[in-house]
Formats: structure tokens, sequence, C-alpha cells
């Protein structure tokens, strides 16, 4: 008697699944071009990836709204990747294999990137992300493409600004943990490279509150500038504010978390003044600014600005590469698009791919805080001084 | 001829029972043709699809079948089942793939190149000497005490993953872990793998229903009803507690090496506390002290949130929240509907 009650909720189940597994019809050339889709909407990366997610959308829709690509509308189909590779191997499978989906935009999370793109390379199916950031992905395959800058290019971006401005030799204070170790090795790397000298080196467990014995000694060095590498905010912020209260008052550099909206309640006027490379939206880029003034407008928010821009400007190449290829089933056709493009949009003007598939003349935004009554929702807290200087 | 009460009161039992089977034979019946029409045309619509969801459940079976050891049958909840599960994966990962791809090394990572079959053996005797070391220390402890402590581990474990940076590579993950290789046969394809697995799960299962058919697993349910007249009938319950922790745990351990030979990628994300969760919660939907009750829950739970992909005319925006929403209500009308699950007897 258990035994069928088991078999009665499989059944249901299956009757469920028989029912949505139906509603999949054959395409024909007349229908929309169909784009995969893959981000993580629920999950660890779920403010990333519904950011990105909803950037494709307000592209797609722009677009059809032009009149589509050749005559054709591009029909959106989104999975869920969850940021994890499980979820992201399950997620293409659904695209490619009762979708039909050969060009895949996503993910934005690395670790599902990572999961679906052996299966992408096996298949001869497109992975394009906005937003992946791991260095590994760099050789991940011929089908995979990011218009997202690998972490190695924010230490290069740092240690050349520390360069430029003047520092000869700099203090690091690095959380442990990957990111942030990746980029100071990254920028110690290039800062040296340049010439400069590494006169102080401190790393601290991500529960540490109090930093202040290894500040201490860090300035003993009497460093000409303190480069902090930090994972979460809330450190970012404390090693500011303990570093002001310690009496240092020369140049502090930074990435993109010492700059987040938490970090600077906590530091508060310690900050002010603070540089740090970060991906950013150049103000006086029209294409940008009309993408966050339409996503304002579309979702009454805005967040991750950046993000928003490469995202949509993923859809935008999509589209050129489709009016070339014509057939959203030529995934070799669009790699080599890829492979050739030149694009000018929200997040730069004439950028390109490498042989690896990463995006190349892009680079980060140098950025300064400002003093604390200047800090509003709109300026994020800082202005940007410009795009980080070249080697 | 006139017959007794007695014998006419049997003979109307004998015929509602009769009744009563041929309906649920009915039921049976329809059932399975649904199954097997569901299986048909979610392979007819795609076949990778279908074998990817085999794989997974396969994975997520083998957990939920071991996990119910600990849970339902000793009646130790347990939340730290993950740490096993992420063991097994690094393991695999760690000892099988070949890392010259990294770009940005931050440490020196060892590289071991073993073939898959000989990684999945050090897999599931890591993940068991782990257990048994912790298992040691936790035997003490029973009742809420007990999830508090593998919620221990569970954080423990995680945070291990994410920062012994030298061994796991940390947030960023170990790629391209190896597939499964036997002589100059790769086991590359995805179907081939959904055997592989579909294989060790029924060893699994049969181990498992050895172990809760024998005289151990007596002393185990007993132990789950009351330990401490297990104790007084003379059974030394600490050794029976660590036994089937560590064995629930090797088991975990090559789950997790068929995980991380399955994703080819493998970093803490995957080994969260939310996964431990859903693993438990996997095992009560499919029944407490039951291995039919943890194959039926992982195959639910499996259709169920693969199937959410397939709701139709949810906004593109909100597509995964809608999902995820729809599934976490399904699940709370089973509980409702269900509370000791599809197949099991005990509630918690």
């Amino acid at each position: 008697m258990i035994t069928r009650r088991f078999i009665s909720y499989i059944g249901l189940t299956a009757i469920v699944l028989t029912f949505v597994f139906g509603l999949g019809c054959e395409s024909d050339s007349d229908d929309p071009y169909r784009i995969g889709v893959m981000e993580s909407l629920t999950g660890p990366g779920e403010t990333y990836g519904t950011v990105s997610n909803q950037a494709k959308q307000l592209a797609v829709d722009e677009i059809n709204a032009a009149g589509g690509v050749n005559g054709r509308m591009i029909e959106l189909v989104v999975e869920d990747s969850k940021c994890g590779a499980q979820d992201a191997i399950t997620a293409y499978n659904k695209l490619t294999d009762v979708d039909g989906v050969k060009i895949i935009l996503g993910t934005s999370c690395s670790g599902a990137m990572l999961g679906a793109a052996p299966l992408a390379e096996e298949d001869g199916v497109i992975l394009f992300s906005g937003l992946a950031t791991n260095p590994d992905i760099a050789t991940a395959g011929d089908y995979i493409f990011r218009t997202s800058m690998s972490d190695a290019q924010l230490g290069v971006d740092t240690g050349n600004l520390m360069w430029a401005d003047g520092v000869r030799n700099v203090a690091t204070i690095t959380e442990s943990t990957d990111y942030a170790e990746g980029v100071r090795r990254t920028t110690a790397a290039q800062f040296e490279k340049r010439g400069g000298q590494i006169v102080g080196e401190e790393r601290y467990a991500s529960d540490v509150t109090d930093f202040r014995t290894q500040l201490t000694k860090l300035l003993t060095a009497n460093p000409d500038a303190i480069h902090i590498a930090a994972q979460s905010e809330f450190s970012g912020g404390t090693v500011v504010k303990q570093l002001r209260e310690l009496d240092y008052n020369g140049p502090i550099y930074a990435e993109v978390v010492v700059v987040g909206a938490t970090a600077l309640e906590i530091a508060g006027d310690a900050a002010n003044g603070v540089k740090a490379v970060v991906a950013d939206l150049d103000p006086g880029n029209s294409t940008a600014q009309q993408v966050i003034s339409s996503f304002k407008e579309k979702y009454d928010y805005i967040t991750l600005a950046w993000y928003v821009g490469s995202a949509y400007d993923d859809v935008y190449i999509t589209a050129e590469c489709l009016k070339q290829t014509e057939d959203d089933q030529d995934a070799d056709g669009f790699r080599d698009c890829l492979y050739d493009i030149t694009w000018s949009g929200a997040i730069g003007s004439n950028y390109s791919f490498d042989e690896n598939g990463e995006v190349v003349g892009l680079s980060n935004v140098v950025v300064q805080v400002l003093p604390t009554g200047e800090r509003t929702g709109d300026n994020q807290g800082y202005e940007v001084l410009g795009p980080a200087p070249l080697e | 001829m006139n017959s007794s009460p007695a014998t006419t009161n049997a003979s109307l039992m004998a015929r509602g029972m009769t009744a009563l089977r041929e309906k649920g034979d009915i039921e049976l019946y329809a059932n399975v043709f649904v199954i097997a029409w569901a299986v048909i045309i979610t392979l007819w619509q795609g076949t990778g699809f279908a074998v990817t969801l085999g794989t997974v459940f396969c994975i997520w079976a083998i957990l939920s079948v071991s996990l119910n050891l600990v849970v339902g049958y000793t009646g130790l909840l347990s939340v730290g089942h993950i740490g096993f599960f992420g063991i097994g994966a690094y393991g695999m990962a760690i000892l099988t793939s070949d890392t010259s791809y990294e770009l940005l090394r931050t440490e020196s990572i060892a590289q071991f190149g073993w073939p898959f079959f000989a990684a999945l053996p050090v897999c599931v005797i890591a993940a068991g000497a782990v257990a048994l070391a912790v298992g040691a220390v936790f035997n003490r402890f029973r009742d809420d005490i007990y999830v508090l402590v593998s919620f221990g581990f569970a954080i423990i474990a995680f945070n291990v993953f994410l920062s012994w940076r030298g061994l796991t590579r940390g947030a960023y993950g170990i790629r391209d872990v190896a597939r499964p290789k036997i002589g100059s046969w790769e086991v590359s394809g995805e179907l081939d793998f959904l055997i592989l697995c579909a294989v060790f799960l029924l060893i699994v299962v049969g181990i498992s229903w050895f172990l809760v058919s024998s005289s151990f697993g007596r002393v185990l349910k007993a132990i789950r009803e009351d330990e401490q007249v297990a104790q007084v009938f003379g059974y030394r319950t600490t050794f029976y507690k660590l036994a089937i922790w560590v064995i629930s745990a090797m088991m975990a351990g090559l789950a997790g090496g068929l995980f991380g030979s399955f994703t080819t990628f493998v970093d803490p994300n995957s080994f969260i506390l939310l996964e431990s969760m859903l693993l438990v919660s996997i095992v009560i939907l499919g029944g407490l002290a039951s291995i039919r009750g943890s194959l039926l829950g992982a195959l639910a739970f499996v259709l169920l949130e693969e199937g959410m992909r397939f709701i139709p005319f949810l906004p593109s925006e909100f597509v995964g929240q809608a999902r995820q929403v729809v599934l976490g209500v399904l699940l709370v009308l089973l509980m409702l509907f269900r509370p000791q699950g599809l197949a099991g007897r005990y509630k918690l």
C-alpha cells in the first residue's frame, strides 16, 4: 500500500514533467533567434546574476523594438545556474538539449562557468560571459569568451597607478582569501616590474577585526603608500579607519571592495581621498549613461553599473554577430565573428577579443573617495578620475 | 446452505481486501505507465538532459541513502554530511587534476596525476578517516547538541576548503578533474558516466540494505529508540554509532569523488551549509529509516527541482526566483500532507 502511495507521488511529479516537457516544440526559420542565458538568479551570486539578466532583457527589448535582427526577433531562454558547477551543468544541458540553443550568454559566477565550459567546448557551443573574472577562464576553451576583465588585470592596473602617482615603495595588507591574494600578487609583481619596492607585507584572516598591530608594523617601514587588498567590505573599511587612527596620512590604494558602500560607511571620514582601481562605466561614455538611464527607468533601481553595461554590450555584440551569421545554430560562425569583432559600447570603445576569448582594449578606471558630505547614492561615494594608466 | 456470521464477515473482508488490492494494482499500473511515459518523453525531448538528471539523481541518492543510515536508522541528526561529500570531491580533484592551466598561482599546488579509479578509493578512505577522528568526539553527544556539533563540522569543512589554498586553490577552485578511464576506454560520455554512477548506487544500496537488515541494523534501530536500553542489553552503543558514522561518511566520500569527476570543477561553493540542509530535507522528504525512501526522495527532489525549469509563462527577469518559490511551496505542501515522508514510518 505504502509502495503505491510513493509511486502516486512520483506519478504526480511525472505528470507535471510530462506536461511541461510536452510544451517544447520545433523551431522554424520564422521563429525568433533563440539565445540561451545562464545566470546565477538564485544562490550566492544572485545580485550579479539578476542585474545581468535584467540588463540583457533591456537590450533585447530595445533591439526587438527597433525591428530585431535581419527582421527576426531575439528571444532569451533564461536558466538559473545558481553559481555552482552542478547546476550550471544541468542548466547547460537543458538549454542545449531541450531548447536546442547553441549560443549561451553567461554565466555570472566563475565556478558555474568553469563547470559548463568543458561541455560547451566539447559540443561546440558558445559561452559568452559578462561577469566571470576567474583568471583560469582564459584557458577554458575556444568557444569561451568574456567581456569581464580577469582579476589579474586589476592588479596590473593598480601597480601601474601607484607607479604613475610617484609611489616608489609600498607596504601591503591583504585578506587571506584567493581573490585578495591574487590582487596583491599581481599588483606587487607589476609595481616591482616598474621599479617599485615592496617594503612590508601583512596578511589577516577574514574574521579578524583589529589590525592595529599589523598596521603599526607596516608603518615602521615608512612606506610612500599603503595597498589594501580585501575580500570583505567590513575588513576593508576597518583597515582604512584604523590606519588613519594610527595617524597615517599618506595615500591608500585599494580595489573595488574597499570603496563599496558598506566599507565607506565603516571608514567614514577616514576614507576621504582613498584611490581604488575598479571596473566602472566612463561618465563621458554616452552609451553607458543611456544604459544606466534606461535601466533605472525600467527597473527603478541601479546597482553594479559596470556589470549592467557589460551584460548589455554582450547582447548587442550577439545581435551584431547574428546579423552576420543569420543563424542562431551556427556557433562556429559566431565564434569567428567574436574573434574578428571590434566593439564600442557601454563598457568601452574599440575593444575586441584575443586568441583566448579574453576581452582586450578595456581598462579599469581610477576612482577617488569623496569627502563624506559629498557622497551620494548616485556618485556611489567616489569620483571617477579616468582610465587606469597603462604601462 | 447457511453460513455463520463470522464466516460471512470473513468472506466480506476477503472480498473487500481483494477489491482494494485490485484498485491498488490499477493505481500502481497507472503510475508505472505515467512514469514510463514521462521518461520516454523526457528522453525524446532531450536525451542529454535526461542523462544529466539521471547522474545527478544517482549522486544525490548515494548521499541521501548514506545519511539515512545515520539520521533515520540511528537517530543522529547530522547536518555535517556535506563535509564528507566535499572531502571526496576535493580528494578526486587534488589527486587527478593537472593544474598547469593556472595563470595566477598564489600557492604552489601539488600535482599527483592519478587516474580516477586510483583516486576514488582514497576519497572513500579519506572521508572515513576524518569521520573516525570526528566521530570519536561526536559520540559523546546526542539530540540537539549533536545537531550543533555536526553544524560546526560543516562550517569547519567549508572553511578548510576555502582557506587551505595550497591544497584546494581556495575560492578559485580546481578544474580539469579527471573522468574515469579503463585502459584505453575513457568514460567521457555522459551516458557512460550515468551507468558508472548507477553501478555505484546499486553497490551502496546493497551494502545499506544488508546493514539495516542484519543484527547490526537492529542495534542501530534500538539506539534510535532508546540508547540507554540498548546499553542495558549489553551493546556497546558508542561502537555501533561510530561504525555507522564512518560507513556513512565513506559512502558520502564516494559520492563526492563521483561528483568531482562529473562536474570536472570543484570549488567551496558546492559544499556550503545550505547544501547540507538540502540533503537532510531529501532524507526527510523520502522518509526516515527507509532506503527505498531515500531513493524516492532523491528522485522526487531532482525531478521537482529540475522540473521547475519547465514552468511556462514566468517573466524572464524573475524566472529563477519564481521557480524557487514554486518549489518551496510544493515542498511545504508535501510535508503538510505527508509529514513522515514519501516512504517513511518515523518523524523527526
